[in-house]
């Protein structure tokens, strides 16, 4: 115990002769107040800023007003919904669905998904699909076209009768039917 | 004065349509938020003859060269081939469908029709509202409603196509009656209508002569009993007319000797106000945002549809029309915030007083 008291001694000894050297006493009790008041100033602006955005609430008349306003936001909503709400429910009792009948009965299957993808506004849901608008619109452009030289086959087959047999005679070897386009 | 007519002008116009190769039409209005309008027309055609085919006289609806055009030959549910013509068009508002409407020169050019549009701020959402009117043909004509119960009425204004599959659905004998019903009703409709129309313009043509002690409301109010012989006499009612004898029951012997140039007149403006020269189409519109209101038929992607026949406008405005709505999402977000901010200043005061 007695060398870390004689250590503790020579050290508090040390530090003793060794005082910083104060030129102004004044300066540091002046850079004290400023830290105190510094803090006491950030506290009181957050409250302002809260009093500044809550004020209204001590103003009877504002108060009354924004509650007002805010009930009747509340109201505007509510009937706005609910009336909405009852239309699409009488309009789902009142549907008649027509599945698409007057439109074009297409041949295919491809066909009639090309055609509901015409109807509707050349537009599909990007989640079910990975197929672009423009490779979409090249598809449309290519059953067309085949439909259309396909159609042009068939009556130069129609107009050659020798070519007809011939082409049935395959189609019965190869056991295969004609493909409707 | 009808059935045997009738039937003869019926016949007419039905030879008439048939000589015309009109293709079937379907027109279908994609109506954008600004109020502009994506019209299509899908016309299909069984005419084999390029020239016949798709000529713009024939044509329902207004088209010209300015469409975007795209032809192609498809095949029936019977595998019989059809020419398709589908025609696109841009239209910046509705100001422009109408004067399309005005210049049309197609095979309803007589027949005045109109586009509306009409958008909504409603704050939480944007309302919009788009149709299709044509106005009504005669002046003094009772509206259908008064003749067919709201089952029936809904029967007539169905598409066609609607109709046969019903008629020949599973519950065909019910839906036969209902037709067989509505048959009945509509050409009771239209007795009714062409006394009345002709009595309204029969008064129009003789007023103002001198000795003319016929009122509009004088005949008016002997409607019933005119419609009563018409309905007694249908089958020879040509002849009757022709021989001036049911005039003469109309409205006296005297009367009917010297009012016979009005009332033959009357009868003959009356009869092709009656059995316009239209063709029949179908219009389609897809409104945006979701859709709250219509008075068309409603197919599973919420496509309406309305079939447009001369009948239907007749004796009352057709007007078809389809009400949709927007959210407003930045204006729920606002009013949540501001709700959110009342809430708090008010939870803050109880808190302080507390």
């Amino acid at each position: 115990m007695k060398p870390e008291n004689e250590k503790y001694s020579k050290v508090l000894n040390i530090l003793r002769n060794s005082r910083p050297l104060l030129d102004s006493t004044q300066d540091i009790e002046r850079e004290v107040i400023n830290k105190i008041a510094r803090a006491q100033q950030n506290k009181l602006s957050f409250s302002e800023a809260v009093d500044f955005l809550f004020g209204w609430v001590y103003i009877g008349w504002v108060r009354r007003s924004l509650i007002t306003a805010s009930v009747c936001l509340i109201f505007v909503f509510v009937f706005q919904q609910g009336i909405i709400l009852k239309r699409i429910d009488m309009l789902s009792r009142q549907t008649i669905v027509t599945d698409k009948e007057n439109l074009l009965t297409p041949a295919t299957e491809i066909e009639r998904l090309l055609t509901e993808y015409r109807n509707t506004g050349r537009r599909f849901p990007s989640k079910t699909t990975t197929i672009t608008e423009r490779e979409m619109q090249e598809l449309l452009e290519y059953v067309n076209e085949l439909k259309i030289k396909y159609k042009e086959l068939e009556n130069i087959i129609e107009g050659d009768p020798e070519l007809k047999k011939l082409i049935e005679k395959k189609l019965i070897d190869n056991n295969r039917i004609k493909t409707n386009l | 004065m009808k059935r045997k007519s009738v039937k003869l002008i019926v016949l007419l116009i039905l030879m008439l349509i048939v000589s015309c190769n009109e293709p079937e039409t379907i027109v279908t209005d994609y109506v954008h938020p600004d109020g502009s309008v994506t019209r299509k027309i899908e016309m299909k055609s069984i005419e084999g003859d390029v020239m016949k085919r798709f000529k713009i006289s024939d044509i329902q609806v207004p088209f010209d060269s300015t469409w975007a055009v795209k032809d192609s030959i498809e095949l029936d549910k019977k595998g019989d081939t059809i020419w398709v013509r589908r025609a696109e068009k841009e239209f910046k508002n509705i100001v422009e469908i109408n004067m399309a409407y005005k210049a049309d020169s197609g095979a309803n050019k007589k027949i005045p029709r109109q586009a509306g549009f009409r958008k909504r701020f409603k704050w939480f959402n944007t309302e919009f509202r788009f149709s299709e009117r044509i106005d009504k043909e005669l002046s003094f004509g009772y509206p259908v409603k008064d003749f067919l119960n709201s089952e029936e009425l809904l029967y007539f204004y169905s598409p066609e196509k609607l109709k046969e599959n019903k008629e020949n659905g599973p519950d065909s004998l019910k839906f036969r009656a209902l037709s067989d019903s509505v048959k009945h009703k509509t050409e009771k409709w239209t007795e009714r209508n062409l006394v009345s129309e002709w009595i309204g313009e029969f008064s129009k043509l003789s007023a103002g002569k001198t000795g003319n002690d016929m009122t509009i409301e004088s005949l008016k109010a002997r409607e019933d009993e005119f419609v009563k012989i018409v309905e007694k006499n249908d089958k020879k009612l040509d002849s009757l007319w022709k021989n001036g004898i049911i005039l003469k029951e109309f409205i006296g012997e005297a009367n009917a000797l010297k009012y016979k140039t009005e009332a033959d007149s009357a009868l003959s403006l009356v009869t092709s106000n009656i059995w316009i020269d239209f063709h029949d189409y179908s219009v389609r519109i897809v409104m945006p945002g979701k859709l709250i209101g219509t008075n068309g038929f409603i197919d599973s992607s919420q496509v309406l549809l309305w079939p447009v026949k001369s009948d239907f406008f007749l004796t009352e405005p057709y007007e078809m029309w389809a009400e949709s709505k927007i959210p407003n999402r930045w204006a729920w977000f606002l009013s949540g915030l501001f709700l959110v901010f009342v809430l708090t200043g008010v939870i803050m005061r109880v808190i302080k007083k507390g």
